[in-house]
């Protein structure tokens, strides 16, 4: 084993993610796996690299991680296992000179270099009328196809394809392969009681079950003898309700694949049709541990891999070093910055822009697009000149109006460019209605909390002057008038109480911004006009501290503005903290005795309260553009000041300005 | 002599019950087209218990199946005879335990869709999709399954 040799301050703090291990026959500079989590979406139709896709893992062998797993390649030339729209293939050898490029740019990173299989099975056929099972169990997620029984000759073309792709992957250059039953996909399909009820010798017992996943590693084995294999397994599939695998039969099955002679095991946690979270805001770091140290005291002898929900280079330090888990699996949190792993040897990990878990990669793949990350307005557009940070021919005097996330990353990024920068607020903080959003939420404050941090520290650290308690507004231009050559109006949103003016009543109405901040506080019964991410995350709140909340919503649904992944969690908050809702409904009165409301039946309830808060709609803080217009030379807008959206526009935007101006 | 639909009639209770209240959620239903149709079965009588999915595949035995329907723009209610999913024309099937068809009788006078919510969370109701999302959401669904609390879109969490 080679002496670790520490160089930054960082390593030696995190002595155990950054001490060398062994895969195989192969030398690993680190205790850290990319893991194949996510499928770009950005290839081919037929499943060719593109070379978006090329320039995106350049980026990703340069994460500093010491193995690196490409993303899952369906082995076969119908799309039968094809899970995605623009999922890459590996069924075939026109597609090698593409993987070829990508196992060198992670050789050349210096990290050993793994190519993930995946058949999607029951979440398959992405392109086709069907997907194929082990036995008929319909689709409960509308997303997918309709499933049809594969026969035993089926079952013995897919082994092999699964061993040619194995082949193929290992004569293009990498190291090693991956087979995954993560969330799902084929291999879990025949592993689960849920998904396999055959009566052949591919079902029935676990043994039985098993069958097919021993008889892939065999034939993977057999075709690439001296190449490491990795098999991702769930250590809980959380489908019990449904009649999935216990986790006792989940060990069970990783007992199997050790007995076969696979070289790591990954443990993942959960099925995409799992009726609760596996790796959401709301599931607290390090949460599924337990799993990979029950695997890792199982199969003392067998590489463990685990990462679910495990985004902190700290916590998965002491996980190796307690014997835990031997590779810290890693994608999400490296999608946010990947330059994590560096910055976490640096000790920069103040630096770090955090993963905040809002999935908003994942929503969008359910979309059929390409994945893309509220954090890192970069990631799927490395391609892409116009979105590097390059040196501003012109530097600039750029001031900015909010220091909300719009503009605390238009701010830096210009700052960046080399442009001079002044961040003005008329609050007392940085962070704008995020912070009000963050002290509010359920889920995990100190996520969103990271995010407005992340802010603070950058902007120190790279000079960006910020201005606190400064309105900007016209009189105050004026007396700064020419010291700027550029403005940013990233001021966000505020609620709209001008559109209850003639409202009876509309006096006593009660802005929310001003409670989640904490300016106002409000009497036991509640009334929340708006049911969408603001009103929902402080009637949650609210009721949680003991109010009593109904919310009115104008649509048929709560939960509108919510990203898909994570509405069903505001919609379950509502439910479990019993929230009442009143839908398609309009305020019409606000009395001493409660609000009067109008549903879609025209009838008119009265919903006695204290207080009735507005939290929709909202409207963008535009006015500025106005004043400001004859009064500089570039005038830009960027998040909710244009258009009032959420936490992902808003640092899209904001990006997007910073390094064009 | 009794045959096996007059039984689970009883298990299904009053079918008038079941018509007010669908006629007072017709809101959710307006989108959705004519034909459009939703089948509840028991878990115990259909043998589509957990993990045991292929008995309801291939079941030989017909139990009865309350069927929903959009009908002259409503949302009608009857009881069919169920022959296995292969041969249910349905675009959605829920399977209820014996607790959550206890509940939901429970419950016909009040939010039924929210108590059916909650007992597919409990994983008291499985349910099982027969057309994808474009069909679905194409025949006015899409309301109508998030108002269960399914992820019509979102998967992963």
């Amino acid at each position: 084993m080679t002496e670790i040799v520490v160089t930054r301050p960082g390593e030696a703090k995190l002595n155990h993610l950054f001490k060398p291990g062994r895969v195989g026959k192969f030398e690993v500079k680190n205790r850290i796996k990319y893991g194949a989590c996510c499928v770009s979406n950005y290839n081919g139709r037929d499943g060719s690299i593109t070379p978006r896709e090329l320039a995106r893992v350049r980026v990703i062998a340069g994460t500093g991680c010491g193995l690196i797993t490409n993303q899952g390649a369906y082995p076969d030339p119908w799309g039968e296992g094809k899970a995605y729209f623009r999922q890459v293939a590996i069924h075939d050898d026109k597609f090698l000179p593409q993987f070829e490029m990508i196992a060198r740019y992670i050789h050349d990173a210096g990290a050993m270099a793994m190519q993930q299989i995946l058949h999607a099975g029951r979440y398959g056929g992405i392109d086709l009328g069907y997907c194929i099972q082990p036995s008929v169990v319909p689709q409960t997620l509308p997303h997918f196809r309709p499933p049809r029984e594969m026969t035993k000759e089926q079952i013995a073309v897919t082994v092999q394809q699964h061993a040619d792709a194995a082949r193929r992957a290992i004569r293009a250059g990498f190291d090693a392969t991956e087979i995954t039953s993560f969330m799902g996909y084929l291999l879990a399909n025949f592993n689960s009681r849920f998904t396999n009820q055959r009566s052949d010798e591919y079902g029935g017992s676990v043994q039985n079950r098993g069958r097919f996943m021993r008889e892939l590693i065999d034939a993977i084995k057999q075709a690439t003898p001296d190449h490491p294999l990795s098999v991702r397994l769930n250590g809980a599939e959380l489908m019990d309700k449904w009649g999935g695998n216990t986790q006792d039969e989940s060990f069970e099955l990783m007992q199997q694949a050790v007995d076969c002679g696979v070289d790591m095991i990954s443990v993942t946690v959960g099925w995409q049709e799992a009726p609760e979270s596996s790796f959401g805001r709301d599931v607290e770091p390090g949460y599924w541990n337990f799993l990979s140290e029950k695997a890792k005291r199982m199969f003392p002898n067998t590489l463990v891999a685990f990462g679910n929900r495990l985004p902190d280079p700290a916590m998965a330090n002491q996980c190796v070093k307690d014997n835990i888990f031997d590779y810290w699996e890693i994608c999400r949190p490296l999608l946010a910055d990947p330059e994590l792993i560096h910055k976490a040897a640096e000790d920069r990990m103040e630096e770090v822009r955090p993963c905040i878990g809002s999935l908003n990669c994942l929503s969008r793949l359910f979309r059929d697009l390409p994945y893309t990350c509220t954090m890192n307005p970069m990631l799927g557009h490395e391609v892409e000149p116009e979105y590097h940070v390059t040196e501003a021919t012109e530097k600039k005097r750029v001031m900015v109006i909010g220091a909300g996330p719009a503009g605390m990353e238009a701010a830096i990024t210009a700052r960046r460019r080399g442009h001079t920068v002044t961040v003005f607020d008329k609050a007392d903080k940085i962070g704008g209605n995020l912070a009000a959003y963050a002290a509010n939420d359920l889920a995990r404050p100190a996520d969103l909390q990271g995010v407005i941090d992340y802010y603070g520290v950058m902007a120190k650290k790279l000079g960006v002057e910020v201005r606190l308690n400064t309105e900007a507004n016209a009189k105050f231009m004026r007396s700064i008038l020419h010291e700027y050559d550029a403005c940013i109006v990233a001021a966000g949103a505020r609620t709209d109480l001008e559109s209850f003016k003639y409202m009876p009543g509309s006096e006593t109405l009660i802005d929310a911004l001003d409670v989640a901040h904490g300016r106002k506080t409000v009497g036991k019964r509640v009334v929340m006009i708006g049911g969408g991410m603001i009103g929902l995350t402080i009637s949650e709140f609210l009721q949680k501290a003991g109010h009593e909340v109904t919310v009115i919503e104008k649509d048929k649904r709560v939960g509108g503005d919510i990203m898909p992944t994570f509405k069903w969690r505001h919609t379950a908050w509502v439910d479990e903290l019993g929230i009442k809702t009143i839908c398609s409904a309009q305020l019409l009165k606000v009395t001493a005795e409660g609000a009067t409301v109008k549903t879609a039946k025209g009838e008119e309830i009265l919903v006695p309260c204290d207080n009735v808060i507005v939290s929709s709609p909202r409207r963008a803080n535009h006015d500025l553009f106005y004043e400001f217009q004859w009064m500089i030379d570039e005038l830009h807008g960027g998040g909710d000041a244009t258009v009032p959206r959420g936490l992902d526009a808003a640092i899209q935007e904001g990006y997007k300005l910073g390094v064009r101006i | 002599m009794k045959t096996a639909i007059d039984e689970t009639e009883h298990l299904f209770g009053d079918m008038s019950l079941w018509q007010s209240m669908l006629d007072r959620q017709r809101e959710l239903f307006i989108e959705m087209d004519s034909g459009s149709r939703l089948g509840f079965v028991s878990r115990e009588a259909s043998g589509i218990l957990p993990g045991k999915h292929r008995e309801g595949v291939q079941v030989v035995t017909e139990v009865p199946m309350m069927a929903w329907e959009i009908e002259n723009g409503g949302m009608s209610v009857r009881i069919e005879r169920f022959a296995g999913l292969a041969a249910t024309r349905v675009d959605v099937l829920l399977v209820a335990d014996r607790e959550a068809m206890e509940t939901m009788l429970a419950a016909l006078g009040g939010d039924m869709l929210k108590t059916i919510k909650q007992l597919i969370r409990r994983g008291n109701i499985m349910f099982f999709l027969f057309k994808n999302k474009t069909q679905l959401q194409d025949a006015g669904y899409e309301d109508f399954l998030e108002s269960l609390g399914l992820a019509f879109i979102g998967a992963c969490r």
